[in-house]
């Protein structure tokens, strides 16, 4: 079972359609006792990160979600606002703590000359291909004006070209997240989808 | 690198789906679910899906067909009409919107777009900048009676750090007759701000032509898949002998 983690902000809808798809069993819940027995939590996210924080310390998921992936290293991925909430620190709009799994800061994207945000189809380049399998170079949908800066780059999966290497997916044990959206980028999305759940 | 996105808008009444000529003699073409899932079949980069009425018939756009609708999507989906309120916008992300379309309530009330960018973040927020050409510049076309020059609706949105411009030629909208590609480059010139151009394209010629006069990194069409044969990967291909970049 996967928790898809309701804190008010997610693309919910949208991911637990992409899951149905894949015939992998989900729940969407901001409840303790549900999160504790799911198997996998999966942090959803549109929004910016100041507000994002809010929701997940109001709900008391913030304590929660950190014992379950931290401490019990339950497996986690995260999705766009999702990724970026796990760094230490946000900047979207002000100076905000994150949950701190991942050491490093979310920036907003300066791309001399490119547009903000940075929409569209995207090809990533795999640097863990753990989870990438089939999928390695291919195109995926991103829509984000924000970037995770990470301290140390070796927990970066994968980067994608937007004015210089932006972080498009991070792995570190039991932590997977990503920058763009899966549950949006079709076939590529739903293959990356599918091979990080057999793995759980 | 970043691929051309080549969008299908679909815009409906309410009920099924409708083509204007110049926003105006709305024109049923057919069914909205059956279009998204022949879309979602066809891979296009992304939906634009329009309640084109909700506004002018002051009523709020219809949630089960919209869920419906994006049920059938795999890609990302914009959804606009009758937006007013914060609780609009969660409800329509919660069925699954990646981002809402705003048009009328951003003429009067750039307080509320400054709010909904705070809330959902800028990604989520694209404006519907609708411009005609007159004796004293582009404006902002409204049944509202509002004079608003397309300059100073542009900054006022850019300032909000609203995601994306959805930038539609009311003059070409339906006429099959090619972009209005000033109006383009004179956005593109005014905003950082991603642009989709829209209104005009009618044969392939528009497309290269619009891909070389200017710098648009996305365009929308609907009269073009409605009613000619041609298909969004056509148009991809077009635009690939001219070395802009695509997804296929």
């Amino acid at each position: 079972m996967v928790a898809i983690i309701d804190y008010g902000l997610g693309n919910l809808a949208s991911v637990q359609k992409a899951l149905n798809f894949l015939k992998i069993e989900s729940i969407i819940t901001d409840k303790p006792e549900e999160i504790k027995k799911a198997h996998v939590i999966l942090l959803p996210g549109v929004g910016s990160f100041a507000h994002g924080m809010q929701n997940l310390r109001d709900k008391k998921l913030d304590l929660l979600l950190t014992e379950e992936v931290i401490q019990n290293k339950k497996k986690f991925i995260g999705i766009c606002l999702g990724m970026q909430l796990i760094a230490e620190t946000g900047t979207e709009p002000t100076i905000t703590p994150g949950l701190g799994w991942i050491k490093g800061t979310i920036k907003k994207i300066e791309a001399n000359g490119l547009r903000i945000p940075h929409i569209g189809w995207n090809n990533i380049e795999c640097v863990k291909p753990d989870y990438f399998n089939e999928v390695e170079d291919k195109d995926f949908y991103f829509i984000h004006s924000y970037h995770f800066v990470p301290e140390n780059e070796n927990v970066v999966a994968a980067y994608v070209n937007y004015g210089g290497k932006l972080v498009a997916a991070i792995q570190h044990e039991n932590i997977f997240a990503t920058q763009f959206h899966p549950e949006k980028s079709q076939n590529s999305g739903l293959t990356l989808l599918k091979n990080f759940f057999e793995k759980c | 690198m970043l691929k051309a996105r080549i969008i299908p808008i679909l815009t409906f009444n309410g009920f099924g789906l409708v083509k204007t000529k110049k926003f105006s003699n709305p024109r049923m073409v057919g069914n909205p679910v059956q279009a998204a899932r022949v879309y979602n079949q066809r891979g296009v980069d992304e939906l634009v899906f329009l309640d084109i009425f909700a506004s002018e018939q002051k009523r709020k756009i219809n949630l089960k067909l919209v869920a419906d609708v994006i049920k059938e999507c795999y890609m990302p989906v914009a959804i606009g009409g009758g937006i007013t309120t914060i609780e609009d916008i969660t409800n329509l992300l919660k069925i699954g919107a990646d981002k809402v379309v705003i048009k009328s309530k951003a003429l009067t009330d750039i307080d509320f777009i400054k709010q909904a960018v705070n809330v959902f973040g800028s990604q989520c927020i694209t404006i519907a900048v609708d411009a005609h050409k007159t004796e004293s510049g582009y404006k902002i076309h409204n049944k509202s009676g509002l004079d608003i020059s397309l300059d100073d609706f542009l900054k006022s949105m850019t300032e909000c750090e609203v995601g994306e411009f959805v930038v539609t030629s009311v003059d070409n909208d339906g006429m099959m007759n090619g972009f209005d590609n000033d109006l383009i480059n004179y956005v593109l010139s005014k905003t950082a701000i991603p642009v989709i151009a829209v209104g005009g394209g009618g044969d392939m010629t528009h497309y290269s032509d619009l891909f070389t006069k200017t710098k648009t990194e996305a365009v929308g069409s609907a009269s073009i898949f409605h009613f000619t044969q041609y298909t969004p990967l056509d148009i991809k291909n077009e635009i690939k002998k001219i070395n802009i970049p695509v997804r296929i």
